[in-house]
C-alpha cells in the first residue's frame, strides 16, 4: 500500500519530477536523429558535389519556381483540402512515372545493347508457346493426371527451347535432328525489323499485365480492351518515335514500360470507381510544369546547374579523365547482375521458406537450420565473397568476375535475407484462412498455392526487393571474386566480365589519382546508385502499403 | 450467367481480328529487314560509333573485331592500360575490353600465369619463379616496354628539414628492416626526433619489388612495420596528411598530385641531387629510380585477331606524348623500342601459323 506524504514522495518511486520525465524523452529523440541527422548532412553534401545546384543561373531556378513549383504546391494544397485521398494518388502517380521512367531506361539498355531483339523475341515465342499449351492442358486436369501432365509440359519445354535431341543428345554425340521452336525463330531469312520486334516482347509483357491489371478492376472484356489499348499505344510510339527524334526503339520501350502502366494506374484512379479525377489535376500540373519549365528555360537560355550526373555519365564509359568518366557498363552490369540475382535466390529463397513455414516438423534438425539461417543473414559480406571465390572460382572453375560468378555469390548472401522475410510473410497470414482451406477438403499443396502463397506474394516481394537493394551495393564480394576495376562495354552474355555501380566507385576513389575523380566522378556515382537504389525501395514500400491496407 | 461466354468469345474474335489486320497491316508496310543472323541487329550503336573512328590514329584494321581482352597486373601501369583501352575501344566497340589492378607479383601469380588474363602489366620484368609458374600452366608471355616510369619518394608539404633531397643511402637506412628507424633523427641527427610514418605500396606491388631490389639490395630486406596498399591514393592521403611522412610511387601518381604532396630528389652517390620528372628519366639522370615499365600479353592471345590488334595499337601510340606522358605521366617509348616491340608481337602473334 503507498502512502502519499505531503512532500508528494509516494513510497517506492521516490520523489516525483517531471524534468527527469521530459530530459529523458528529449534524449531519446536525440538518439533517434542523430544517424538520420548524420546521414542527411552526408547525402546533402555528396548531393551537392554531384549535381551542384548553385552553378544554375538564377533565372533557371526563377523559371521553375513560376512554372512548377508555384503552381504545384497551389493546386496540390487546394486538391488536398478538397479530397487528401486523391492528392495522395496524384503524388504517388508523379512518383511512379519518375520511378517507371528509370526502369524504362534499364530496359531500354538491356534490349538495345545487351540482348539481340530476334533472340528476345524467340525466346518470349519459345516460352509463351510451352506456357500457353500447357495452361491447355492444366485446363484437361479432370481428364489427364498429374504425372503424364507433368511429362509432358516438360517436354513441351525442352522441345521449345532445345529441340531434340538438345544438349542431353548433344552430350551423347547424337547430332540435332529436330530443331528447337528458338533456333528455328532466328533462322528465319526476313524477319520484322528491329523496334517491331522489340514492342512484340517489351509491349506484349507490359500489355499482358496491364491486361490483366483492368481485369481486376473491370472485367474481362475491360482486360481485353486495356491490353489491346496498351499494345497498339506502344505500337504508335514506334511508328510516331522517328518523327519526334527519339527514335523508334527508345520509344517503344519508354511507352511499353512507363507510359502505358502509368497511364493504365492514371485510368483506374481518375476515373474508375470511387476515382477522382482530382488527383490527376494534381499529377497533370506537376508533369506540365517540369516539362513547361524546361522548355521555357531552353528557349530563354537559361543554363542549369552544371551536374556531373548528366546524359553523358550515364550514357559513357570509363575515361581517362574524369569530366568524359561515364557510369554505363557498371549500371548495365549492376542491373544483369540483379536479374541474375533474383533469378537464383528467389526461387530458393521462397522455396526454403514455404517448406520451413507449411511442412518442416518441429524437430531438432528443422530447429538447427533455423538457428543457421538467422545466422547466415548476419555474415558479413566479405565472407560470401571468399565463397564464391572458392566454390565458383577455384573448384568449379568458372572465370573470374563474370556475370554468373557474381550474380551467383550475391545470389548466395542474400539467400538468407529472402528466406527470412518470406518467412515473415508467410507466417503473417492467418491460420484461419489455412484451417478454412483444409475444412473445404483441400490438400496441404491445394492451400499452399491458392491462399498461402497469393496472400503472402505482396510481402514476398517487398522482402525479395529489399534484400536486391542489399545486394545492388555491395561491393567486397565482387572484389574478392575478381571483378574488374574498369570496363568498357556492357557485358553479353553470362560468361562476360561485370563491373557493378559501388565497384566502379569504389575503383575511382582509389585507383585513379587526380583528384578530379575523387570530387567529380565518385559523388555523381553515389548520386546515381543511391536514385537506383531509392526507386527500388518505393516500389517495396507501395507494395507493401497495398498490401497492408488489402490484407 | 448463360450470356456471359458468348459475350467473351465475341470479344476474343474482335481482338483476333484487330490483332490479325494489325500484324497484316505491319506486314504490308514492310516492315521486315533482312536477318543477317546472329547480333548484328543488335548493334546499331557499334554502327554509329564506327563513323568517327576513322579519324584514330590507329592503322585502320578491320572495324568487325570483337571478343574479349582481360587485363591484370600492375596498379602504376593500370592508368596508361586504361587510356590505351579507352583509345581502343572507340575504334573497336566489339572488342570487350576489362582492366583490374591487382599489383604486378599479385596479377603473374593469381591471374596471368593461372591462364585468366590475357595481358599483364608489370612495373617489373617478369621473375623467374613466376616464369616457371606460367610454363607449368602452359602461358607464354611477351615482355613489352611500354614506357618509363620515374619512381618517385614524396614527402609532406611542410617537410623542409629533408633540405635538398636524399640520398639513396639514406633511404636505404629508413626502409629497410635491419636498420627500421622509430623516428627522422635516428637516420640523421639533423632531423627532427619525430615518429617515421610510411606509406607505400605492398608486396604484391612491381613498384615494391624494384624500390626493394634497387635501393636496399639482395641481401637486405624491405621493412614491413609501414602501411602498405594497393591504392595509390591512401598513400597520398597519407602523405599529405602528416608533416613527418614519406612514400613512394609511380611518378604518375605524382604528377597528378604535384601540389598536393612534394617529390624527393634524388641523389645516387655523388652530391648532386636529382628531381624526378620525365626528363630526368629520359635522359638516364634520375638513377637509380627511373625503371621500365612493362605489359606481358601470352603468346596464345596474341595469335587471337583482336588481341594482337590491341597490343599493336599500344605500342605504336606509346611513343604518343599527348597520352603517355601528357594524360598518364610516364615517359613515351622511343621510335627504336617501338620497332623492337612491334618485331616482338608479329614474331609472337605469327609464331605458330
Amino acid at each position: 500500500m503507498a502512502t502519499t506524504s505531503d512532500s508528494g514522495e509516494i513510497e517506492g518511486f521516490g520523489q516525483v519530477s517531471r524534468t527527469v520525465g521530459t530530459v529523458f524523452r528529449y534524449l531519446l529523440l536525440a538518439a533517434t536523429m542523430f544517424g538520420i541527422v548524420m546521414l542527411g548532412v552526408l547525402l546533402l553534401y555528396v548531393a551537392n558535389d554531384a549535381i551542384r545546384p548553385l552553378t544554375a543561373d538564377p533565372g533557371w531556378y526563377l523559371v521553375f519556381l513560376l512554372a512548377l513549383v508555384v503552381p504545384s504546391a497551389a493546386v496540390g494544397w487546394t486538391v488536398r483540402r478538397r479530397d487528401s485521398e486523391a492528392f495522395n494518388f496524384g503524388t504517388l502517380l508523379v512518383g511512379m512515372l519518375v520511378v517507371s521512367l528509370m526502369f524504362s531506361g534499364g530496359v531500354a539498355l538491356l534490349v538495345i545493347d545487351v540482348v539481340p531483339p530476334l533472340v528476345a523475341l524467340a525466346y518470349a515465342i519459345g516460352i509463351a508457346v510451352p506456357v500457353g499449351l500447357s495452361v491447355l492442358l492444366t485446363g484437361q486436369a479432370h481428364r489427364i493426371s498429374f504425372t503424364p501432365r507433368l511429362a509432358a509440359t516438360t517436354a513441351l519445354f525442352y522441345l521449345s527451347l532445345f529441340g531434340l535431341p538438345g544438349p542431353v543428345g548433344g552430350a551423347l554425340g547424337v547430332p540435332q535432328v529436330v530443331p528447337s521452336l528458338v533456333g528455328a525463330i532466328q533462322s528465319i531469312p526476313v524477319i520484322p525489323v528491329d523496334w517491331m520486334m522489340i514492342a512484340a516482347v517489351v509491349g506484349g509483357g507490359s500489355a499482358a499485365a496491364v491486361g490483366a491489371y483492368a481485369a481486376g478492376i473491370g472485367d474481362r472484356t475491360t482486360g481485353l480492351y486495356a491490353a489491346t489499348a496498351a499494345f497498339a499505344a506502344t505500337l504508335v510510339a514506334g511508328a510516331l518515335g522517328p518523327a519526334v527524334g527519339l527514335g523508334a526503339v527508345p520509344a517503344v520501350v519508354v511507352t511499353a514500360v512507363a507510359f502505358v502502366p502509368t497511364g493504365a494506374y492514371a485510368w483506374r484512379g481518375g476515373f474508375a470507381e470511387e476515382g477522382s479525377p482530382l488527383g490527376l489535376v494534381f499529377a497533370a500540373t506537376v508533369v506540365g510544369g517540369a516539362l513547361v519549365g524546361a522548355l521555357a528555360v531552353d528557349a530563354l537560355g537559361f543554363a542549369g546547374p552544371a551536374s556531373w550526373v548528366d546524359w553523358g555519365f550515364l550514357t559513357s564509359a570509363h575515361s581517362g579523365t574524369a569530366e568524359n568518366a561515364g557510369l554505363y557498363p557498371a549500371i548495365g552490369g549492376s542491373i544483369l547482375l540483379m536479374a541474375t540475382v533474383a533469378a537464383l535466390s528467389f526461387p530458393l529463397g521462397v522455396g526454403a521458406a514455404v517448406y520451413l513455414e507449411e511442412y518442416a516438423p518441429d524437430n531438432a534438425l528443422t530447429r538447427f537450420v533455423d538457428v543457421n539461417i538467422s545466422n547466415l543473414a548476419g555474415v558479413p559480406s566479405v565472407v560470401y565473397g571468399l565463397l564464391g571465390l572458392g566454390v565458383f572460382v577455384t573448384y568449379l572453375g568458372q572465370s573470374a568476375g563474370t556475370v554468373l560468378v557474381g550474380g551467383a555469390t550475391l545470389a548466395l548472401l542474400i539467400l538468407p535475407i529472402v528466406i527470412i522475410s518470406s518467412r515473415e510473410a508467410i507466417r503473417s497470414v492467418p491460420s484461419d484462412m489455412r484451417q478454412a482451406s483444409y475444412g473445404m477438403g483441400a490438400t496441404r499443396w491445394q492451400t499452399v498455392k491458392n491462399v498461402v502463397l497469393p496472400e503472402a506474394f505482396p510481402g514476398i516481394l517487398t522482402g525479395t526487393i529489399l534484400a536486391l537493394g542489399r545486394a545492388i551495393g555491395e561491393t567486397a564480394p565482387l572484389i574478392m571474386i575478381g571483378a574488374p576495376n574498369v570496363v568498357f562495354n556492357l557485358p553479353d552474355t553470362l560468361g562476360s566480365k561485370v563491373s557493378a555501380m559501388p565497384l566502379q566507385v569504389y575503383a575511382w576513389s582509389g585507383l585513379f589519382a587526380s583528384e578530379d575523380f575523387y570530387t567529380k566522378a565518385v559523388p555523381a556515382g553515389v548520386v546515381v546508385l543511391l536514385a537506383v537504389l531509392l526507386a527500388m525501395n518505393s516500389v517495396a514500400i507501395v507494395l507493401r502499403n497495398k498490401f497492408e491496407r488489402t490484407g | 450467367m448463360t450470356r456471359e461466354p458468348e459475350r467473351n468469345s465475341r470479344v476474343s474474335r474482335r481482338k483476333l481480328l484487330t490483332a490479325v489486320g494489325g500484324l497484316g497491316a505491319a506486314g504490308l508496310a514492310g516492315c521486315t529487314q533482312q536477318n543477317t543472323g546472329g547480333d548484328a541487329t543488335a548493334e546499331p550503336t557499334a554502327a554509329d560509333s564506327d563513323g568517327d573512328s576513322s579519324d584514330g590514329s590507329g592503322d585502320g584494321g578491320s572495324q568487325t573485331l570483337s571478343g574479349d581482352i582481360d587485363i591484370a597486373g600492375s596498379s602504376t601501369v593500370f592508368p596508361l592500360a586504361t587510356a590505351m583501352g579507352e583509345r581502343f575501344e572507340e575504334q573497336h566497340s566489339g572488342v570487350s575490353i576489362s582492366l583490374q589492378s591487382t599489383g604486378s607479383g599479385g596479377g603473374f601469380a593469381n591471374y596471368f600465369c593461372t591462364g585468366q588474363t590475357d595481358f599483364n602489366n608489370a612495373s617489373r620484368p617478369i621473375q623467374p619463379e613466376e616464369e616457371e609458374q606460367c610454363a607449368d600452366n602452359d602461358v607464354e608471355p611477351v615482355e613489352l616496354k611500354v614506357a618509363t616510369d620515374a619512381l618517385t619518394v614524396i614527402v609532406n608539404n611542410d617537410n623542409s628539414f629533408i633540405g635538398e633531397g636524399l640520398t639513396v643511402e639514406e633511404l636505404e637506412a629508413i626502409w629497410s628492416a635491419e636498420s627500421a628507424p622509430e623516428t627522422w633523427a635516428d637516420v640523421n641527427s639533423e632531423w627532427p626526433d619525430e615518429p617515421l610514418e610510411l606509406y607505400g605500396p605492398s608486396d604484391a606491388s612491381g613498384t615494391y619489388d624494384y624500390f626493394n631490389e634497387t635501393i636496399i639490395g639482395e641481401e637486405g630486406e624491405h621493412r614491413q612495420d609501414y602501411s602498405p596498399t594497393e591504392q595509390d591514393r591512401t598513400i597520398i592521403q597519407g602523405v599529405s596528411g602528416s608533416e613527418f611522412a614519406m612514400g613512394y610511387l609511380g611518378f604518375a601518381y605524382y604528377s597528378q598530385n604535384q601540389d598536393t604532396v612534394q617529390a624527393v630528389s634524388i641523389s645516387d652517390g655523388d652530391d648532386e641531387y636529382v628531381e624526378p620528372s620525365l626528363d630526368t628519366a629520359l635522359s638516364g639522370e634520375y638513377t637509380p629510380l627511373s625503371r621500365p615499365l612493362f605489359t606481358y600479353p601470352k603468346v596464345a592471345a596474341l595469335q587471337e585477331e583482336h588481341i594482337g590488334e590491341f597490343a599493336r595499337f599500344w605500342i605504336e601510340n606509346s611513343t604518343d606524348e599527348a597520352i603517355v606522358a601528357d594524360e598518364v605521366g610516364y615517359v613515351p617509348l622511343s621510335e627504336d623500342e617501338r620497332e623492337e616491340m612491334l618485331g616482338r608481337i608479329d614474331e609472337a602473334a605469327g609464331g605458330s601459323d
